[in-house]
């Protein structure tokens, strides 16, 4: 059985802090949100995630985007990377990195949730035949040809984020709940992409997979488990 | 209640070729004691590219050195994976039926889609149609055995007429089978006249619903052939052992180490989402929205053949009741039992357990029942 190799002391340096673990729950009503995976060089595998997760095979990094026009911090928009994992047994995204758009964004996604949010330029645009995604240099994508699915054919990934917590450096599970309206598969291009900008110089997005836009809204509950990062999840899982 | 084996060469890291080596010749010593013992069917996989799950990418070939060191038991192709990117239907015809010849017409033949995306992307296989291209391959193969001249206009392959050669030994052709891991392809293979072969462990209530519905169903097919094969088996673990911790112990060492390198694939519903893959296998990890603990190992699923005589008789006695006709059993997973241990269970098995059920309808179906 594989797992992650990479340095830990390295993923922390990147690491936000969360002064609390009672995050409480919120939702954020009306969300585009674009998911494209692309398939990762097999080198890619496990120095891309900490130990105490498990890469697929073969690897994959997704791409995530929410924009909406309205929430508890304004409208923001949000971008992330994620490499496709298992936390003992369940499937999860490790967050490598994040970006969006405001200040009061950032905060309230990297203190009450763990992600390693920084601020830029996220754009998420809608067109009759396409989907674009821009964040600042570092990131292009555009999802072509959409194709009409039901609500249900698509699953979003529960999230694996690595923060400081007031229990240590730990991996932080985040749950959000999609409850979608509408949802058409489109094929992904990756037009450009900076591996460095994203937490990860070993990110390699190589051959695209798919790429859904949706709309919906996105219940994002309070944290109920944590785990820690160097061992197994059958040993190393807490409680909230 | 007839019992098989069933190889998915699931092999430990590090990858070498001793490695694959040791799985595979220990694979073909326990098709040999299998045969001796008297178990039914010697199933085997086809998968490409799962890392450590299983490295069983050419059945045929396998099946091949059973049928060749073996007497009796009946060799199960379970199953060829029906899409063309990866066989093509007239290739599929043409190694079954040599399959049968080499057997002496002891072959059983298992038909499936693929479930995860480390396959069909490998492929590069579009998820969306290989229900479809499964359902042609099942229609077609049939006349391909049976008929002399067959042609063929189809959705994802089509041929002038040819001869496909040579034809199998049984007639009109071996028993079809489809592999069975989520909750609805029972229906798939009943409204066809198919075997049910499940291939992912199931509760009794699970098992005993599709078992039920299956039966009705089948009563009312349209079938693919001239032939109903009315049967259904379940997967199922085997480590038997005159000690009950003994047992428990390697036993829930293997289930444990197989769910975690089940859990550990890359499920085509997790990486591209498809109407055509709604739902998993009952091993498979429990979709990217499962959000319970990662602490908490996947629970063993009831009625495993792990245990001493007396168990292993209560829990088999319980399958039967239900309606299952035949149980498969995984011997091992990555190496963890040593192969002694494996040969010492089965042969325990079948000295303690087996007797019990022989009785009840262990006649073979051979080519199945006329329709």
């Amino acid at each position: 059985m594989l797992s992650g190799a990479a340095s830990l002391d390295e993923l922390a340096q990147a690491a936000p802090t969360m002064p609390s673990l009672d995050t409480g729950a919120v939702t954020l009503v009306q969300a585009e949100v674009l998911q494209a995976s692309f398939e990762m060089a097999y080198a890619s595998r496990e120095i891309t995630l900490p130990p105490g997760l498990h890469p697929t095979t073969p690897p994959l990094m997704v791409v995530l985007a929410w924009s909406m026009a309205d929430s508890p911090w304004g409208s923001f928009a949000m971008a992330q990377t994620r490499v496709s994992c298992r936390s003992g047994v369940r499937p999860r995204g490790f967050v490598t990195g994040c970006v969006t758009t405001t200040e009061a964004a950032a905060t309230a996604l990297s203190e009450r949730w763990g992600l390693p949010a920084r601020v830029g330029r996220v754009s998420l645009v809608r067109r009759f035949d396409a989907v674009e995604l821009s964040v600042g240099d570092s990131l292009a994508l555009t999802g072509l040809d959409p194709d009409p699915l039901g609500a249900g054919d698509v699953q979003y990934t529960v999230t694996a984020t690595l923060a400081h917590t007031p229990k240590g450096l730990r991996l932080v599970q985040v749950e959000p709940d999609y409850e979608l309206r509408r949802v058409e598969r489109v094929r992904p291009r990756l037009d450009r992409f900076d591996a460095g900008a994203w937490g990860s110089p070993d990110l390699t997005p190589r051959h695209p997979v798919t790429a859904t836009i949706a709309v919906g809204d996105i219940t994002v509950p309070a944290l109920r488990f944590l785990s820690r990062p160097d061992v197994m999840a059958f040993e190393g899982t807490e409680t909230v | 209640m007839r019992f098989g084996i069933f190889f998915e060469m699931s092999t430990p890291r590090p990858f070498s070729s001793e490695t694959d080596h040791l799985v595979y010749h220990n694979s073909l010593e326990q098709a040999r004691l299998a045969d001796e013992l008297g178990f039914d069917w010697v199933w085997c996989v086809e998968h490409h590219f799962l890392e450590e799950y299983s490295h069983s990418s050419a059945p045929e070939v396998t099946l091949a050195a059973v049928a060749a060191q073996t007497e009796r038991i009946r060799v199960g192709h379970g199953a060829v994976v029906c899409v063309p990117e990866m066989n093509h239907p007239i290739r599929v015809a043409e190694r079954a039926a040599v399959l049968d010849i080499i057997s002496n017409g002891r072959l059983e033949f298992g038909t499936a889609r693929s479930s995860t995306w480390t396959e069909l992307g490998g492929f590069n296989v579009d998820p969306d149609d290989t229900k479809k291209t499964w359902d042609e391959f099942v229609r077609v193969l049939p006349r391909m055995w049976a008929d002399g001249p067959v042609a063929h206009d189809g959705r994802c392959f089509s041929m002038p007429e040819r001869n496909v050669l040579p034809k199998p030994i049984q007639k009109p052709h071996p028993p079809m089978w489809v592999t069975v891991t989520s909750p609805g392809t029972e229906l798939d293979a009943a409204d066809r006249g198919l075997g049910c072969l499940g291939v992912a462990s199931t509760t009794y209530q699970e098992q005993e619903r599709r078992t039920q519905e299956y039966h009705r169903r089948i009563r009312n097919c349209d079938p693919v052939s001239s032939v109903v094969n009315d049967q259904v088996t379940t997967l199922n673990f085997l480590y038997c052992h005159e000690d009950a911790d003994v047992a428990a112990a390697g036993g829930m060492r293997m289930v444990g180490l197989f769910g975690l390198n089940n859990a550990h694939l890359l499920w085509t519903r997790e990486a591209y989402p498809t109407r055509a893959y709604q739902s998993l296998g009952n091993l498979a990890p429990g979709g990217g929205a499962d959000r319970s603990s990662p602490g908490d190992p996947r629970g063993i699923p009831e009625g495993i053949g792990v245990g001493d005589p007396d168990r292993l008789i209560r829990v088999i006695q319980r399958w039967e009741d239900i309606g299952v006709t035949g149980i498969n059993f995984l011997l091992n997973a990555s190496e963890t039992i040593p192969q002694a241990d494996v040969l010492a269970s089965m042969r325990l098995f079948a000295s303690e357990v087996m007797p019990k059920f022989m009785d009840k309808g262990a006649a073979s179906t051979a080519a199945g029942a006329p329709c």
